[in-house]
C-alpha cells in the first residue's frame, strides 16, 4: 500500500447523497458523500453477500447496499439489517473504511498513512478529470513536476495536472487551472485536455 | 467412477424455440451441440453423444452418467396450468450465485421495488429450513413477505407465502401463493445452465394457473425481474459463491443460503464455488 495521498475525483462531481467506484493503488473503493457533506472512501464490497457498494444509495449519514438495504454508517459499521429491523448489528459486520480527505477542490484517498499533506493548490479551480486508456507521459505534454503536481500549459492556461493510476496501464488525470483564467480560456483548456487524452492512447495504439 | 458435477442434468436448450438449424451452446467450458435428427432431439459434445431428454419444455443433458433420474415436478403435469417457457437471460455470474439469489427474499424490496417487496415492508419473518435427506434436497417452508405486485394475476398488496426447493445444485423451484386459486401452489422454476464457472444462462419456467393473462406479459414480467436480477448478479465479489463460513455473513433471513451452501459442499459440487477465503 502507497503511503501518500492518491486523488480520486474533483470535489464537484461528488454531489451529496452521491456514490461513486473508484480505484486507488489497485484496491476497489466506494466513494461517497452523505447528506451533510461528509466524504467516505470504503471498500467497494458489502460484508453479507459481496455485492459492490459503489451500486448503493445514501440516505442522510450512511450508505446502504442496494442488494438487502444493510446500512452503514460513517464509522463502517453496520446500523441497520431491514430484513431484521428489531436486530442490532453485531459489531463484526463493518465495512474497511480507508482515510479520505478534501484539499483544493480535490477529494484524496489514502489506503496506508501518508508521509505529507496532499500538494498546495493555490489560485487553481478544477477543469476536468479525464481517464486515459493509456499512462500519462507528462513530458509529451510539456508539463514539469513541480509541488506534487504536474505543472505547465494547456492552450496558453496554468494547469496543473494529478494522476490516479488504474490497473493496466490505465490512468485518470484530475486537472485544475488558472482561476484568473476567462471562461473562454478555460473552454480551450478543456479542450487541451482531450487532446493530451487523444495524443497519449494515439501512441499507445 | 463418480462425478459430483458431470453426472448432474442441465438444461442447454428450450425444445419450443429449437429451429432446424439446432443450437451450438456450452456446458461446464465444454462445447455443446443440440440438433433435430429426424423427430428427435440429439446433444452432442466433441462428436460423442450425450444422455439427453426432454422435461419441462427444456432439452437436458448429462455430460457424465447419470447417476439419478431428472427431479420430479409433480405440478407439471396437474391439469388446468399453463406451462411458460420464458427463454433464457445470460448472466455474467457463477451458476450458484444465480440460484442462491432465486432462494433470497430478503432482496425483493431493494431490488424489485413496488413489484416483489416495498419499503417498509422489509421484515423477513421466521421460516423451516431443511436439507431432507430421504431426497437429498434442500427445502425451505412458510416463507411469507408482503408483496405489492406478487405476480401478473395480483391486485394490489398481498401477503405471499413461498416454498422453496432445490432438488439439483443449479436448479431452484419456487411454489408461491397463487392469488386466482387459494390452496394451490403457482410454480416458478429457475434452471441454470452452467456455461463456465462465472458465466451462466437462465432459463426461468413457470407453471401457472392463470388463464387471463396474455402470455406476452407473463414473459415479460419474469423477464423484468430477472433483468433486475442480474444486476445485482454481475456485482458480487467473490464472483464464486463462498462455500466456506467466514467471506460472508449471513443473518437469520438466510437460512436458505446457508443450508444450500452447507448442501453443496457436502455433495462435492464445487463448480462456481470458492471454497477457501481468498
Amino acid at each position: 500500500m502507497l503511503p501518500y495521498w492518491t486523488p480520486v475525483a474533483l470535489s464537484r462531481d461528488l454531489a451529496p447523497l452521491v456514490v461513486m467506484p473508484v480505484v486507488v493503488d489497485g484496491a476497489e473503493l466506494a466513494l461517497w458523500r452523505s447528506a451533510s457533506g461528509r466524504i467516505a472512501a470504503w471498500a467497494d464490497r458489502c460484508p453479507h453477500r459481496g455485492m459492490r457498494l459503489s451500486h448503493g444509495f445514501v440516505r442522510g449519514e450512511a450508505l446502504s447496499c442496494i442488494y438487502h438495504g444493510w446500512s452503514y454508517a460513517q464509522s463502517g459499521q453496520c446500523q441497520r439489517i431491514p430484513a431484521h429491523p428489531d436486530l442490532e448489528p453485531p459489531e463484526a459486520i463493518r465495512v474497511p473504511v480507508h482515510r479520505a480527505m478534501e484539499s483544493g477542490g480535490v477529494i484524496w484517498v489514502a489506503l496506508a498513512e501518508p508521509a505529507a499533506l496532499p500538494p498546495a493548490l493555490a489560485g487553481l479551480v478544477p477543469l476536468r478529470s479525464v481517464t486515459l486508456d493509456a499512462p500519462f507521459d507528462p513530458a509529451a505534454a510539456g508539463l514539469a513536476e513541480s509541488g506534487g503536481a504536474w505543472r505547465g500549459t494547456l492552450a496558453g492556461v496554468a494547469v496543473a495536472v494529478l494522476v490516479q493510476p488504474l490497473p493496466e496501464n490505465r490512468c485518470v488525470l484530475h486537472v485544475l487551472a488558472d482561476g484568473a483564467a476567462t471562461p473562454a480560456a478555460l473552454v480551450d483548456a478543456s479542450r487541451g485536455v482531450e487532446t493530451l487524452r487523444r495524443q497519449a492512447e494515439e501512441a499507445l495504439a | 467412477m463418480t462425478d459430483p458435477i458431470r453426472d448432474e442434468w442441465y438444461p442447454v436448450a428450450l425444445v419450443s424455440q429449437l429451429g432446424p438449424e439446432g443450437r451450438d451452446t456450452r456446458l461446464l467450458g465444454e462445447p455443446v451441440r443440440v440438433a433435430w435428427h429426424g423427430g428427435a432431439i440429439t446433444v452432442t459434445s466433441g462428436g460423442r453423444s450425450l444422455p439427453s431428454q426432454q422435461r419441462y419444455g427444456h432439452v437436458w443433458a448429462c455430460p457424465g452418467t447419470p447417476q439419478r433420474p431428472l427431479f420430479d415436478i409433480p405440478e407439471a403435469d396437474q391439469p388446468g396450468r399453463r406451462l411458460v417457457d420464458v427463454g433464457l437471460v445470460r448472466v455474467k455470474c457463477s451458476p450458484l450465485r444465480a440460484v442462491e439469489n432465486f432462494l433470497d427474499i430478503a432482496h425483493f424490496p431493494f431490488v424489485h421495488t413496488d413489484i416483489l417487496g416495498a419499503e417498509p415492508h422489509t421484515e423477513v419473518g421466521r421460516y423451516d429450513v431443511a436439507i431432507r435427506e430421504e431426497v437429498d434436497e434442500v427445502w425451505a417452508t412458510k416463507v411469507h413477505f408482503y408483496q405489492p405486485q406478487a405476480a401478473k394475476s395480483a391486485a394490489g398488496g398481498i401477503t405471499t407465502e413461498y416454498m422453496y426447493r432445490v432438488p439439483a445444485p443449479t436448479v431452484s423451484i419456487l411454489y408461491k401463493t397463487c392469488p386466482p386459486r387459494p390452496g394451490e401452489w403457482d410454480v416458478i422454476t429457475l434452471f441454470v445452465q452452467p456455461l463456465d464457472e462465472e458465466l451462466c444462462e437462465v432459463w426461468p419456467w413457470m407453471a401457472l394457473f392463470d388463464d387471463d393473462t396474455p402470455m406476452t406479459d407473463l414473459i415479460h414480467f419474469q423477464q423484468t425481474i430477472f433483468l433486475q436480477d442480474r444486476s445485482i448478479l454481475e456485482n458480487q465479489l467473490p464472483h464464486r459463491l463462498p462455500l466456506d463460513p467466514g467471506l460472508e455473513i449471513p443473518t437469520r433471513a438466510d437460512l436458505t443460503s446457508v443450508a444450500y451452501r452447507r448442501w453443496l459442499k457436502r455433495r462435492g459440487y464445487t463448480y462456481g464455488a470458492q471454497l477457501v477465503a481468498a
